[in-house]
């Protein structure tokens, strides 16, 4: 898990395997950034389990409340394909850019 | 839990549903117009064809589904219940009751019957529904519907559909469909099969998850069972901070079409299902208009959430769009249907709050559909449990009752009259046991109302049969009694009821003829009754031709042809094991035959049966049963050395006889004058065969009893030496049946003793004719 530290907004690349192992980290990194304008990268990822999903959908519903920008962006085929299976619309995680 | 064990559950509940069919059918026959009990029929019959669906019961799916249609024009407005209406239902409840049995203990039900109500089913529908749908091009001839339900903005508008302009809603966007039957016929059920869809609710527990179980996955292997749409439920998850990344928060909402059924779908969820709330509801939705279909079946829930969302117009319009749009149907309706899950929820935890002992799922499949208030109501206060459950601990109350009951006895045998303080610890004790008794009892008691609702249909079928017109009238339907009872009753009561439909009730015609209404009337009441049920059965028929009956008799060898006997103990002759009517009355079997079965099973149960009849005006039989069978008050008397027990329900008073009172009657028969009359002073000793030798009465002591027949006999015994409540334990079942002889008990002592069946003892004493029955072997 790398974060990006650009001035603003901030920068999360997920990993590339996002199943149980991954969800511990994603949850610190994402309670790290609370609060800051926040751009996070999914072209990486290949699996993304519903805890993942969950910590996302979480961390999309904070930033909304504390009126901070929450966007990711470059997703991944495999990313969308999760997402779409799991009911969740992309519009739900403010999934702006799709890699193609 | 195995799948026989889910069956079994699915049965039962089939019993409740097929009972909530018949008494709101009964209900609307008797013009009740309340939508829910309509809405309730409904419900009952879609919860037996989900549930049915799920274990594959083609036979009765096809015919609910059927019925269900037919249903929902009824509710619909767009079929009129009329009472010709209702006969139809009526009858199609009936077979789906048989269908349901033979689905369960196997056998078959004629096809014919089925086949000829599933024509009459549809011609209902068709005749009414389908040709207003045929018409719909033309929309100003779809009749204009009566409002359901303004509170809810609830109107039913049958639409055709095959409309394509999508303009076919109502100002409140929402209208059910009534739709054709066209496509069904007698391998629909495998069309069915092939676009069955299923709700699925899945809340998985964190627990899933640590076991390397993951949603994804299983999502992706449910969406190689069929056509999928998924939505996941969000609404329960806490911010960033306050999360527990391991919790489990999500919920998912599952529509799946596919054709591998129920199990195939709880396979993919079978290594996860402890770890996750599984709630699978199968809409059998079949035919090619399944989307719509669905929208129609999913009217139920949707109505309720219309009602939790009132003023929520984009709901309203979403699930209008829906109707139209077969694509989107799923997708669409999710934002009306978003209270369901919850109320549907709440319906499961109700049940598993209720019923720990089963798994929620195995619940949901019939239930899950009733609809949540009813549900609701209905699961909040009730649980499950296995009838031996309930008799182990019976029996266990029992053996502390005994066990008190020794306790106390050789406290007084050890201390004399024992310290003060023992005696009311024992005082309390008693109490106590009695009170945990009466509780235990309770458990088991049940109102005959089931088996009131049994006795409509037998009623129905027999008149069919007959020709004859019947109106069933019951009362004291909730009038409790002990489950093994009700268990044993239903056998006696459907002959006497066959029997008084049959034989009691006239032709209309000749009823016509006498004066009488043409309708007959059957009466069935149940009322308590000092400590006892009492059952009657009344018809207003013709009464017992008391003159055949007797010259019956006499050719029979059962009285003499010197016997004078009254009225009541000719009818009386009718429960005798050796009066046949064979020859009586009518071409079929008169009344009478059988009479001694019903009576035996009756006594069997420690009841009593009579009969009055009045020649022209009809008969009543009147059943009289205690309310258990476990334990009764009795009176400990002393006869000829034995210890016998006399049911404290039937005596009246005891007393010591004196001379002047005592009076013979006939050659051996003695009387004994009690206030203003006379009654027969029953030696109770001679009667059992204890002694052959008449006892004094002087030194002995007269138990006043009442007998069924009104009347009152006094039961010479030796010695009273006191009153106990005993524990009731059957002779039948542990040595054979004993004339005279109604069970046994365990004393205080260890000392068995004999209950005596009063009305068996009275009669035997009343009756030279029928002595030699009485044979009591001599019982040490």
């Amino acid at each position: 898990m790398n974060a990006s530290k650009p001035p603003e907004p901030r920068h999360l690349q997920l990993a590339e395997n996002l199943d149980l192992t991954a969800v511990a980290p994603l949850h610190e990194n994402l309670t790290s950034m609370r609060g800051e304008d926040l751009v996070i990268d999914a072209s990486a990822v290949e699996r993304l389990g519903g805890q993942c999903v969950q910590i996302l959908l979480s961390a999309h519903q904070s930033w909304a409340e504390d009126d901070a920008s929450f966007q990711i962006e470059n997703a991944s085929e495999n990313f969308l394909a999760a997402i779409a299976l799991l009911g969740v619309e992309p519009g739900d995680l403010h999934v702006t850019e799709v890699l193609q | 839990m195995d799948m026989n064990e889910i069956k079994e559950i699915f049965f039962q509940e089939c019993e409740e549903q097929l009972a909530e069919l018949e008494t709101g059918l009964l209900a609307l026959n008797d013009g009740d117009d309340d939508p829910e009990t309509v809405n309730a029929v409904f419900r009952a019959v879609h919860s037996i064809k989900g549930g049915a669906g799920a274990f594959a019961l083609d036979d009765l799916v096809g015919f609910a589904h059927v019925f269900e249609t037919t249903l929902d024009c009824v509710r619909s407005n767009v079929l009129e219940p009329t009472k010709d209406v209702i006969k139809v239902l009526l009858k199609s409840s009936d077979v789906l009751a048989d269908l349901t049995n033979a689905a369960r203990d196997g056998g078959v039900v004629e096809a014919e019957r089925c086949e000829a109500l599933v024509v009459e089913l549809k011609a209902l529908a068709n005749g009414e529904a389908v040709s207003t749908a045929d018409e719909a091009d033309d929309a100003e001839a779809t009749p204009e519907p009566q409002p359901a339900d303004d509170e809810t903005g609830f109107t039913p508008i049958p639409v055709t559909l095959d409309d394509e302009d999508g303009d076919n809603t109502n100002d409140e966007g929402f209208m059910p469909v009534a739709f054709s039957f066209d496509e069904f016929d007698s391998d629909e059920t495998d069309e069915a099969a092939e676009g069955d869809v299923f709700r699925i609710s899945f809340h998985p527990k964190p627990d899933l998850y640590n076991k390397g179980n993951e949603t994804l996955l299983l999502l992706r292997e449910l969406e190689t069972l069929g056509d999928m749409s998924v939505r996941c439920v969000f609404d329960q998850l806490p911010n960033i901070d306050q999360i527990d990344p391991e919790g489990s928060y999500l919920s998912w909402v599952i529509n799946l079409t596919t054709t591998q059924g129920e199990e195939a779908i709880r396979s993919v969820f079978e290594f996860a299902e402890w770890d996750c709330d599984l709630e699978i509801v199968a809409d059998q939705v079949d035919e090619v208009e399944g989307d719509q279909l669905d929208d129609v079946e999913g009217d139920d829930p949707l109505n309720d959430a219309v009602v939790d969302a009132q003023a929520d117009e984009p709901a309203m319009t979403a699930s209008s769009d829906a109707v139209v749009d077969d694509t989107s149907v799923v997708e669409e309706m999710k934002p009306a249907n978003d209270p369901e899950p919850s109320a549907d929820n709440k319906v499961i935890d109700l049940k598993k709050a209720a019923a720990e002992v089963e798994r929620a799922e195995t619940k949901e499949k019939a239930t899950a559909r009733s609809g949540p208030k009813s549900a609701a109501s209905s699961a909040q206060s009730t649980i499950r449990v296995e009838l031996d459950r309930v008799d182990k601990l019976i029996n266990l109350v029992g053996e502390l009752v005994i066990n008190q009951a020794m306790l106390a006895q050789s406290v007084v045998e050890s201390t004399g009259e024992g310290s003060s303080a023992v005696t009311m610890g024992l005082e309390e004790l008693q109490q106590l046991t009695r009170e945990i008794q009466d509780s235990v009892m309770a458990i088991r008691a049940q109102p005959v109302k089931p088996i009131f609702q049994r006795m409509s249909r037998t009623v129905r079928e027999i008149a069919d049969m007959t020709g004859k017109n019947v109106r069933l009238v019951t009362e004291g339907e909730n009038t409790e009694v002990d489950k093994t009872v009700i268990d044993k009753l239903a056998e006696p009561l459907t002959h006497m009821i066959r029997n008084a439909v049959d034989h009691g009730l006239e032709l209309p015609e000749i009823r016509e003829a006498a004066n009488k209404p043409a309708e007959g009337t059957l009466r069935l009441a149940a009322k308590h009754r000092s400590g006892r049920i009492v059952i009657e059965i009344a018809d207003d028929g013709a009464g017992i031709n008391r003159e055949v009956v007797l010259k019956k008799a006499i050719d029979n060898g059962l009285i003499s042809s010197e016997a004078n006997l009254t009225d009541e103990e000719i009818d009386n002759l009718i429960f005798h094991p050796g009066f046949s009517t064979a020859e009586q009355l009518s071409d079929i079997s008169g009344r009478g035959v059988g009479m001694d079965v019903v009576k035996r099973s009756i006594q069997a149960l420690g009841g009593r049966i009579t009969i009055s009849s009045t020649p022209g005006k009809g008969s009543v039989f009147t059943l009289s049963l205690p309310l258990t069978l476990a334990v009764l008050d009795g009176m400990v008397v002393t006869v000829a050395g034995q210890t016998l027990v006399v049911p404290l329900s039937s005596i009246i008073e005891t007393l010591k006889p004196e001379q002047e009172h005592l009076h013979g009657f006939g050659a051996s028969g003695r009387l004994i004058s009690i206030r203003d009359g006379f009654n027969p002073l029953v030696d109770v000793g001679q009667i059992l065969n204890f002694t052959t030798t008449p006892s004094d009465p002087l030194t002995g002591v007269a138990l006043l009893v009442d007998s069924e027949d009104g009347g009152q006999s006094a039961l010479l015994v030796d010695a009273i030496q006191g009153q106990r409540q005993v524990v009731i334990k059957s002779l039948e079942a542990n040595y054979s049946n004993v004339p005279g002889i109604a069970a046994a008990t365990i004393l205080g002592d260890g000392q068995v003793a004999l209950i005596v069946d009063v009305e068996a003892v009275v009669s035997a004493s009343r009756v030279g004719a029928l002595k030699s029955e009485m044979s009591l072997a001599a019982v040490g």
